[in-house]
């Protein structure tokens, strides 16, 4: 059986304001995370994915719910489980040099100088930060920084690693790099991760699973190929030859109709098959040749926004 | 074992940051010594007796360590919060109130070093030479630990407030005050204020030349029971206040 890392039951947030109405950031809101695996939760902004991770590090007390690591319910002194970053490059001390911060981290987590010696030595290399090692934090480039911040979670050698929004701000590719560590990661030790994030690209490449939150709840939770293959049936590319300027007049609005030199591409949703052989008909009707029809393999984002959309209706 | 390591990270932290803006410490120290100066030879001016001066030389001296010692808790929670570094101390398996606990301790350590080396100084610069008894370590924390339970409430308030530097600035002089009450007034209320009942008996060991061990027991039991109900108390608001701003999410808001 796989054990779970992280089980998170029937979460519930709710902010009173004053004199305004209560804000709820989570309503009931549920995920498991086998070990091992790396999880995106993916959100717009306001969405609850910030809440919902401060509520697993414990710096968020739920109004109601449970977090379990490793089967233990745990609602006070997460650490042994868990390290975060939490804000990117702002969770190191910036007086201090990428080797004091990374002393300081493994120390807070009640770590022997001696035995995390080595371990810094191996972090420093794998970040190639081994030439910045005595450089001040705030001296360091925001992709640097944001390494050191990861190193430093690192350091405390918890099983489970939270990220929020592990790649902000970065540039291509420093976030080409740190994607390849964090895969990495899990690929060579027994890491389990939980990573918010706006980049689709990212949590596309990086995570095995997806859970979508929207105004505080779940709204999916699937592995990035079983959101993909609910999508992919539906979209289709069709390509027909000659200009066929006139079909923007028969087709509905939320076909593209592209007309290149030679040919017309049309990129379509189509409900279901009856809808298909309508359109087949209206190419004959119009003596039109099909040049091919491909399933069209869909963007990870326009699932999240689809989903965010459906949410909304 | 943690414990220990989680404190010698926080004492390396304190004295790397303090090394390495060592032109802003000795500029503060500077900047405190000729206010010091000031304050002195204004009192001399005004013809005040020796042990008024020598009172003067202890109460500030006291003045200044409060208030490293109330900064460490409370200017320093706003800072973390401000950084983003606050909520990374609450993911330790140590508490944050025992890692606030450490750094308290651990500025303890380096500000005594730097304070009797000031100390030193103000002896030397004004010529008045007080009775250096090691008793009066005990006495000096003692005092401060009452400090430092009005450190922990407000660096609590600042958990949840984050803009109380005003509030803060306010009970930086309210320990003049609280130095200078055992002075101008005679009443049992100094037992139960923090800091005044420590500075009288720390006056009387380094000012008056009473041998530490020859303080009457009970006035040294006042001043640990007095010292301890400030410190648990700061420290239980602390903890309470901590859980409203775990409840309200403020943890790291600034």
């Amino acid at each position: 059986m796989t054990e779970m890392a992280l089980e998170v039951k029937g979460l519930n947030k709710t902010y009173p304001q004053w004199r305004k109405e209560s804000v709820e950031a989570l309503r009931d809101v549920s995920f498991d995370l086998s070990k091992g695996e790396v999880m995106g939760l993916l959100g717009p902004n306001g969405a609850g994915k910030t809440t919902a991770i401060k509520c697993v590090c414990g710096l968020i007390l739920p109004d109601t719910g449970s977090v379990r690591f490793f089967g233990e319910e745990v609602k006070d002194r997460v650490a042994r489980y868990v390290s975060a970053v939490l804000e990117g490059n702002r969770n190191i001390y910036w007086r201090l040099s990428t080797r004091e911060n990374l002393e300081f981290f493994a120390g807070l987590q009640g770590l022997s100088p001696s035995s995390v010696r080595e371990d810094i030595v191996s972090l420093l290399k794998t970040f190639k930060l081994e030439e910045k090692e005595n450089v001040p934090a705030r001296k360091l480039s925001r992709g640097m920084q944001q390494k050191l911040a990861l190193g430093c979670a690192l350091i405390r050698d918890t099983p489970l690693l939270l990220l929020d929004e592990p790649t902000l701000g970065l540039d291509v590719e420093t976030s080409l790099e740190l994607r390849n560590y964090i895969k990495e990661l899990v690929r060579d030790g027994d890491k389990t991760i939980l990573l918010s994030s706006h980049d689709m690209n990212v949590v596309e490449d990086v995570c095995d699973r997806v859970v979508i939150i929207n105004h505080g709840r779940v709204v999916a939770d699937d592995t990035v190929k079983g959101l993909k293959d609910i999508f992919k049936v539906q979209a289709y590319e069709i390509g027909l030859q000659g200009r066929w300027n006139e079909l923007r007049d028969v087709l509905p609005e939320h076909y593209n109709i592209d007309i290149r030199d030679s040919h017309t591409v049309i990129n379509c949703q189509l409900k279901d098959s009856k809808e298909f052989y309508r359109l087949v008909d209206l190419f004959k009707e119009r003596r039109i040749e099909i040049d091919h029809v491909k399933t069209k393999e869909p963007n990870f984002e326009e699932i999240f926004v689809k989903l965010l959309d459906g949410d909304r209706r | 074992m943690k414990d220990l390591y989680v404190f010698l990270a926080v004492l390396k932290k304190y004295y790397i940051e303090l090394k390495r803006y060592a032109f802003n410490t000795v500029m503060m120290m500077g900047g405190i010594y000729i206010l010091f100066a000031l304050i002195f030879l204004g009192m001399q001016s005004f013809n005040a007796t020796p042990e008024t001066l020598e009172s003067t030389i202890v109460g500030f001296a006291l003045w200044i360590f409060a208030i490293l010692g109330f900064s460490e808790l409370s200017w320093s929670i706003l800072e973390e919060a401000r950084n983003g570094t606050l909520e990374q101390l609450y993911i330790s398996p140590v508490s944050f109130g025992r890692i606030s606990g450490y750094r308290v301790l651990a500025s303890f350590m380096v500000n005594l070093l730097l304070m009797s080396a000031f100390l030193m100084a103000m002896m030397v610069g004004t010529g008045h030479y007080l009775n250096l008894d090691p008793g009066v370590l005990l006495l000096v924390f003692l005092t401060l630990l009452s400090v430092y339970g009005i450190g922990y409430m407000m660096g609590g308030l600042a958990l949840i407030f984050k803009k109380v530097q005003a509030t803060l600035s306010i009970f930086q002089f309210l320990f003049i005050v609280l130095l200078m009450i055992p002075a101008a007034l005679d009443s049992a209320i100094i037992y139960v204020l923090p800091v005044s009942w420590g500075s009288v008996l720390i006056n009387d060991v380094m000012v008056r030349g009473t041998p530490f061990l020859e303080l009457p027991l009970n006035s040294v039991m006042i001043l640990l029971l007095n010292s301890l109900a400030y410190f648990a108390v700061g420290y239980l608001v602390f903890g309470y206040l901590e859980k409203i701003a775990k409840q309200k999410g403020l943890l790291g808001h600034y």
